[in-house]
C-alpha cells in the first residue's frame, strides 16, 4: 500500500498549477490539496499520476468572501472544518460536519471534494441542490460551471485535463435541510439528501443513488407548485423521490433498503426547510 | 469457593488495586517500542507479490523483468528451496483430521484471494512494491468455493477431495428419544459472519541472519514467541539455541498474532539467504485484511426440545465451519468446530446432546483464533434457542435461562462433552445483572412505548460460561503435539534488592508487566515499583505458550506467584540466619524483614541480597548464592468463569437503525488482581463483540475476491458506535495459587446473542444470520 513513483511540485499561483497540469505531456498530472480521497488512492495504485501538483502554499485560495446579499465565494483550499466555522451559510455549517471525521476535515478542501466527484460526498450534493458556479481556470482560459453540469459520472468531473477549481460561488438558501444516514459516525452516507430554496426555488439532490448527485425533479415540482408545504405533499414528494431512484445494492444495504431511505430522508430534509427553523437548529458549537 | 466481598486487599498488598500500568508511560509520551519502530543499519524491506485470483493452478512465475530493475535486490519465490521444501503443517491426532500443507510461498497452486506468492526485497517498501508489479504470473483459474455449506466445486486439497478437514461428533445421552418426548421442539439456522481480529498494529517482522555465529533473530509482533522460536528451529532445521524471537511492544493481537504464518517463515529465510541484512516486512492494513486469519464463519442447524416447564432436554446440532484455505498452523482446522461443539451447551445443563461439528476448506484466508473462538457464534446459536424456547413456552426470557443454568449445586458438572464446570455462578451473575440494568424500569417503559410512535425499544440477555486458563487436562487445540497447560517464571531479587522478573507471558497491550509485577510484589513481600518485568523474549524467559485462551493470569500468574514464594521463603531463611530468629516469627512486607509484634523492621530486602551475592562469607553452610527461584505452573483443568450480558436498544423504523441504549455486563473474574485492566478487558471485548453483532463482515464474492478489502467497507466500530457499559464483578476464587479466572475474551461472547435477542423482543424479528445491520432490520419490517 505505497504509491507508484510519481513527480511532485509545489505551486506558488493558481496559474502556475494549471501550467504545470498542460505541460505534462501524458496528461496524467494531478491536483493534491487535503488529498484525503487522492493518498488513499494513490496508497492502493488505483491512482498513478506522474506528477502531483501541490497547491497547499497557493496564497488567497483559503478564504470565504460574501459577494452579495445573497453568495459567497469560498476559495478552493477551505477545508470542511473552516466550512463547519462559519456562518454565512448554515447548509454548509451542517454538510460539513457530516464530512468523515475531525482529521479529514482539518486537512480536506472543498475544491477537493468537489473535483473527486464522490456521488456520496456531501459537498457535490449540497452544489447541486443550491446551485453553486465552479470557477475553473486552464493555462489560459477562465470560465464557470454551474455545478449540475460540473459532476459527469462516478470520481469524473467536467474539468479538463489542465484545469482546476480555483474558488465556487455558492448562493445562500433561503430554506434548506439535510438528512445523512451512514452506518457509523463519519463514514460516507448510504443516501444523503441535501433540499435547498434559492430565490424562491427549492432543489433536492440526492446522492448515494447513481454515479453523481441526482436531482428529485418530480419531488422538486410538487414542492415548487404548491403554497404550502404540508404534511402531506411532504409524504408525495417523498414517494416521489422514492419511485425515481434506481441505486445499486450492495453490501452495507440492498437496492431496496436504499430506496427506503431516499423516501424516508427526503422527508426529513423537506420537514427541515419547511420548518423554517433550520437555522436554529445549527449546533454552533 | 466462597465470594470475595467487601474490600480486597484488606492489607497494603498489590494485588487487588488498579495500579498505575508499568507499560502506561512510555506509551503515553511516544516511547512504545514495536517491530516496526525497529531500525537497524542495512534493513531491506520485503513486499509480498500475492495472488489476486482465490483458485488457480500457477503456470509460470516470470520474475525476469523485475529481476533487470536496479532497484530490486532480490526476488524469491517458491519453485525454488529452501522455501519450495518446507509447508506448515499443522498437526492433530485425532482421527478425522486430515492433515494439508501450506506452502512458504505457493508456486503450483494458489488457494485464496492474497496468498503470497513471491517476495521482493529492495531498500524501501516502495520500490519492493514497485518490484511486486514487474513480476509476471500466468495462472490457469480453477472453480472457486467461499462457502463452507454449498457444494465443493473443486477440490482445495487432494487429500481432501470433500474439503472436509474435519468432522467429530459430540454424543450423549439418547436425544432422539428426549426430543420425542419433548413439548416444544425449536428448530433453526443460524449463521454467523467472518470477521477478523483486526489489532491496531497489522503484523510485522524483522528477521537477522547473523554471519558470525549462525544465530537468527526475528523480532517478531507474535502472541507466542517459544511456540514460534520451536517452530521455526523445525522449519528450518536449525538449533533453538541459535534462535532468538523477542516479541517487543505488540500494538493487539486478539489471536491474529497466535498463529506462524507463512510470511514469517519467508523472512526468516530470507534473512538466512542474506546474512547480515535486516529483513523488514511490515503488514498494511489490505494485506491484513485479505490474508492474516479470519474467524466466526459458521452455521448452525439446531433442533432442541423443552419441556413444558421449560427445562432443556436435548439439543442436536450440526455445526459447519468456514475454515479458509490451509489448516491454520499450529492450531488446526479444528479450533473453531471443536471449540462450538464442546461448549454449545453453555452454562445450561444437559443431559442428551449430539452435535456433529465440521472443517471446511473454502477459497478464502485461513480462519484461526479469534478473541472468543467460535463462543460468540455458538452462544448466539444457544441463546436464539433459549429465546425461542421462551416465546413459544409463555415465559420470559429470565425465566427459562434460570430453570436450566448449571447450579453452584451442581458443581463440578460435568457437561456432555465431558468439560468440568467449576463455576456454577451463572444465576448470581444474571441477579446483579439484572439488579444493575433495571429490568422493572425497562419494562415500564416498553409497555409505555407501545402505541405510541416513539421507537420501539427491546432487551436481550446472554449467559455464557469462558473456559479459560485451561490446563493439560483441557488443553486448548485438538491433540496437538504439545500441551498449553503451563507456563514458567523466573523471579530474581538483584542484588541491590529490587526484583526482576523473566516471565514467559506475552503482552499486547493487556497489560501483564503490570500484572506478573503485581503477583511477585505480593509473593514475595516488596513493593510493587520495586519489580521489573521482562517479557517476549525466549532468551530471557525459560517457557511460555503465550497469550490465546484467556490463560496468562491463571497460568502464567501462577508461575510467578509460585517462583516468588520460593525466593521469599529463602529470604526468610537467610534473615533468620542473620538475625538468628526463628523463621515462623519473621515477616517480609514491604521489602523489609520484620519480626512479629515489632514496631521497626531488623533488615531490609537489599541487605539480605546484598549477602546473598557479594558476602557468601555470611551464608548458612549448604546455602547457596543469589536470590532466584523458576518455577513452572500448570493448573491441570481449566477455570469456568461464568458471565452475564444485559442490553437494551431502540430502533428507528423509518431507517432500521438501532441505538444501543444500556449495557450491562456481570462476569466471575474469580479474584480480580487489577480492577482497571480486568475492566478494560471486559469493555474491549464487548466492544469487539459489537462490532462483529453489527457492524464488522468479512465479504468475499462469488469469485472469490474479498469485497471488504479496506476499512471503508470492513467497519469496525468507532467510539461513537459503542455504548456506555455497566460493568459488575462477581468473585468467586478459581483452584489456581491466585483464585483467578480469565477475562481476556469473555466479553466478545455476549453481544451478538444480546443484539439479536433485544431485536426480537422489540419488533418481533427474528434474527438468524449476523451481523444484525440496519438494512437487515428494515428489510425484516417490509
Amino acid at each position: 500500500m505505497k504509491p507508484a513513483p510519481f513527480d511532485y511540485v509545489v505551486a506558488a499561483s493558481p496559474r502556475e498549477a494549471v501550467q504545470y497540469l498542460a505541460d505534462v505531456e501524458d496528461a496524467s498530472a494531478k491536483i493534491i490539496a487535503g488529498g484525503q480521497s487522492l493518498m488513499p488512492l494513490l496508497a492502493l495504485r488505483l491512482a498513478r499520476p506522474s506528477l502531483l501538483v501541490d497547491i497547499n502554499r497557493i496564497p488567497g485560495l483559503e478564504t470565504i468572501e460574501r459577494i452579495s446579499e445573497t453568495t459567497i465565494r469560498i476559495g478552493t483550499l477551505v477545508r470542511h472544518r473552516m466550512l463547519c466555522a462559519q456562518t454565512n451559510s448554515p447548509l454548509l455549517h451542517e454538510a460539513a460536519r457530516w464530512i468523515g471525521h475531525s482529521a479529514i476535515r482539518t486537512r480536506g478542501t472543498i475544491g477537493g471534494s468537489l473535483a473527486h466527484a464522490d456521488p456520496a460526498a456531501e459537498l457535490p450534493i449540497v452544489a447541486v441542490a443550491t446551485g453553486m458556479v465552479i470557477e475553473v481556470m486552464g493555462p489560459s482560459t477562465q470560465r464557470t460551471v454551474d455545478a449540475q453540469d460540473f459532476f459527469i459520472g462516478t470520481l469524473e468531473n467536467s474539468l479538463a485535463d489542465d484545469e482546476m477549481i480555483v474558488s465556487v460561488i455558492s448562493p445562500l438558501p433561503e430554506r434548506w435541510g439535510f438528512a445523512e444516514y451512514t452506518r457509523r459516525h463519519g463514514d460516507f452516507g448510504l443516501v444523503t439528501v441535501a433540499a435547498a430554496e434559492v430565490q424562491g426555488e427549492v432543489k433536492i439532490a440526492v446522492g448515494g443513488v447513481g454515479s453523481k448527485p441526482v436531482r428529485m425533479l418530480e419531488s422538486e415540482g410538487l414542492v415548487n407548485d404548491s403554497v404550502t408545504l404540508s404534511g402531506q405533499l411532504i409524504d408525495q414528494a417523498a414517494r416521489a423521490a422514492a419511485a425515481s431512484v434506481e441505486p445499486n445494492g450492495d453490501f452495507h444495504g440492498s437496492a431496496r433498503y436504499r430506496i427506503g431511505l431516499v423516501e424516508e430522508l427526503v422527508r426529513r430534509s423537506l420537514r427541515q426547510l419547511g420548518s423554517g427553523q433550520a437555522d436554529s437548529e445549527v449546533d454552533w458549537s | 469457593m466462597t465470594e470475595i466481598t467487601g474490600v480486597d486487599p484488606k492489607g497494603n498488598e498489590s494485588v487487588g488495586r488498579a495500579v498505575q500500568r508499568k507499560e502506561d508511560y512510555r506509551f503515553l509520551i511516544g516511547r512504545g517500542h514495536y517491530v516496526s519502530d525497529l531500525r537497524l543499519p542495512g534493513t531491506r524491506h520485503v513486499a509480498f507479490l500475492r495472488s489476486p485470483l482465490a483458485h488457480a493452478k500457477i503456470n509460470s512465475i516470470d520474475i525476469s523483468s523485475a529481476l533487470e530493475a536496479d532497484f530490486v535486490e532480490a526476488i524469491f519465490t517458491g519453485e525454488s528451496d529452501p522455501f519450495k521444501s518446507v509447508s506448515l503443517i499443522a498437526r492433530s491426532a485425532l482421527p478425522s483430521y486430515i492433515e494439508t500443507a501450506q506452502p512458504i510461498l505457493a508456486w503450483d497452486k494458489v488457494r485464496f484471494s492474497g496468498e503470497p506468492i513471491a517476495a521482493v526485497v529492495a531498500t524501501d517498501r516502495y520500490l519492493a512494491e514497485d518490484g511486486v508489479e514487474l513480476i509476471e504470473v500466468e495462472y490457469e483459474r480453477l472453480p472457486t468455493n467461499v462457502s463452507a455449506w454449498s457444494t465443493p466445486a473443486e477440490p482445495l486439497h487432494k487429500e481432501a477431495l470433500d474439503n472436509v478437514l474435519l468432522e467429530r461428533r459430540f454424543q450423549s445421552g439418547d436425544v432422539e428419544d428426549a426430543l420425542a418426548g419433548a413439548e416444544v421442539v425449536i428448530e433453526r439456522e443460524l449463521i454467523s459472519n467472518r470477521q477478523g481480529g483486526n489489532p491496531l498494529e497489522c503484523r510485522a517482522g524483522v528477521a537477522l541472519f547473523e554471519p558470525g555465529d549462525g544465530t537468527l533473530q526475528f523480532w517478531s509482533g507474535t502472541q507466542v514467541p517459544h511456540l514460534v522460536r520451536n517452530a521455526l528451529a523445525e522449519l528450518m532445521g536449525m538449533s533453538e539455541a541459535k534462535i532468538r524471537v523477542i516479541a517487543p511492544d505488540v500494538g493487539g493481537g486478539f489471536g491474529t498474532k497466535a498463529a506462524l504464518y507463512p510470511e514469517d517463515v519467508a523472512i526468516c529465510m530470507i534473512a538466512r539467504l542474506m546474512p547480515g541484512t535486516p529483513i523488514k516486512w511490515v503488514e498494511d492494513r489490505a494485506e491484513h485484511l485479505l490474508s492474516a486469519t479470519h474467524a466466526r464463519d459458521h452455521r448452525y442447524l439446531v433442533t432442541a426440545g423443552f419441556s413444558s416447564d421449560g427445562t432443556l432436554l436435548a439439543l442436536k446440532a450440526d455445526v459447519t465451519c468456514n475454515v479458509g484455505a490451509y489448516s491454520v498452523y499450529p492450531w488446526t482446522a479444528g479450533i473453531e468446530p471443536l471449540m462450538a461443539g464442546g461448549l454449545l451447551s453453555g452454562p445450561y445443563r444437559l443431559e442428551n446432546y449430539d452435535c456433529m461439528v465440521r472443517a471446511v476448506a473454502t477459497n478464502s484466508s485461513p480462519s484461526g483464533p479469534y478473541r472468543g473462538v467460535a463462543r460468540p457464534a455458538s452462544v448466539f446459536a444457544m441463546e436464539a434457542i433459549m429465546d425461542e424456547a421462551a416465546r413459544r413456552l409463555g415465559m420470559s426470557t429470565i425465566d427459562i435461562r434460570r430453570k436450566n443454568f448449571i447450579g453452584p449445586q451442581d458443581i463440578p458438572y460435568k457437561m456432555p462433552t465431558r468439560l468440568v464446570d467449576d463455576s456454577g455462578h451463572y444465576e448470581r451473575c444474571l441477579d446483579k445483572a439484572l439488579e444493575l440494568f433495571d429490568l422493572d424500569q425497562f419494562l415500564e417503559e416498553q409497555q409505555r412505548r407501545r402505541g405510541t410512535n416513539e421507537p420501539p425499544i427491546g432487551f436481550g440477555v446472554a449467559c455464557y460460561n469462558e473456559l479459560t486458563g485451561l490446563g493439560r487436562a483441557a488443553s486448548a487445540g485438538p491433540r496437538m503435539p504439545f500441551r498449553t497447560g503451563h507456563d514458567a517464571c523466573t523471579v530474581k531479587v538483584n542484588p541491590d534488592g529490587t526484583v526482576t522478573v523473566f516471565s514467559g507471558v506475552t503482552s499486547q497491550g493487556q497489560g501483564l508487566e503490570t500484572t506478573v509485577a503485581q503477583i511477585v510484589a505480593d509473593g514475595i513481600g516488596v513493593d510493587y515499583d520495586d519489580v521489573q518485568v521482562r517479557i517476549g523474549n525466549t532468551d530471557e524467559s525459560l517457557w511460555g505458550f503465550g497469550a490465546f485462551s484467556s490463560r496468562q493470569a491463571v497460568i502464567g500468574g501462577g508461575a510467578a506467584q509460585l517462583s516468588a514464594l520460593v525466593v521469599r521463603d529463602k529470604v526468610i531463611r537467610l534473615a533468620s540466619e542473620l538475625l538468628e530468629i526463628d523463621i515462623n516469627d519473621l515477616i517480609l512486607r514491604d521489602g523489609k524483614i520484620w519480626v512479629a509484634g515489632e514496631v521497626e523492621p531488623r533488615l531490609s530486602l537489599a541487605e539480605i541480597a546484598r549477602v546473598a551475592y557479594l558476602e557468601s562469607n555470611r551464608l548458612p553452610d549448604g546455602m547457596e548464592p543469589g536470590l532466584e527461584a523458576t518455577r513452572f505452573y500448570d493448573p491441570i483443568r481449566g477455570a469456568f468463569a461464568a458471565g452475564v450480558q444485559i442490553g437494551s436498544l431502540e430502533v428507528d423504523v423509518s431507517t432500521g437503525e438501532i441505538r444501543i441504549l444500556k449495557w450491562v455486563c456481570v462476569e466471575d473474574a474469580g479474584r480480580v488482581i487489577n480492577p482497571a485492566i480486568v475492566d478494560g478487558q471486559i469493555a474491549g471485548a464487548i466492544a469487539q463483540g459489537i462490532g462483529g453483532a453489527m457492524y464488522e463482515h468479512l465479504i468475499y464474492d462469488g469469485d472469490g475476491n474479498l469485497s471488504t478489502g479496506t476499512l471503508m467497507d470492513y467497519l469496525i466500530p468507532t467510539s461513537g458506535e459503542i455504548p456506555e457499559m455497566i460493568i459488575g464483578h462477581l468473585q468467586f476464587p478459581a483452584d489456581n495459587p491466585l483464585g483467578v479466572r480469565g477475562v481476556g475474551e469473555g466479553g466478545t461472547l455476549g453481544p451478538n446473542a444480546v443484539i439479536a435477542g433485544a431485536v426480537a423482543d422489540a419488533l418481533g424479528i427474528l434474527v438468524d444470520q449476523l451481523p444484525v445491520t440496519e438494512g437487515a432490520v428494515w428489510e425484516g419490517l417490509q
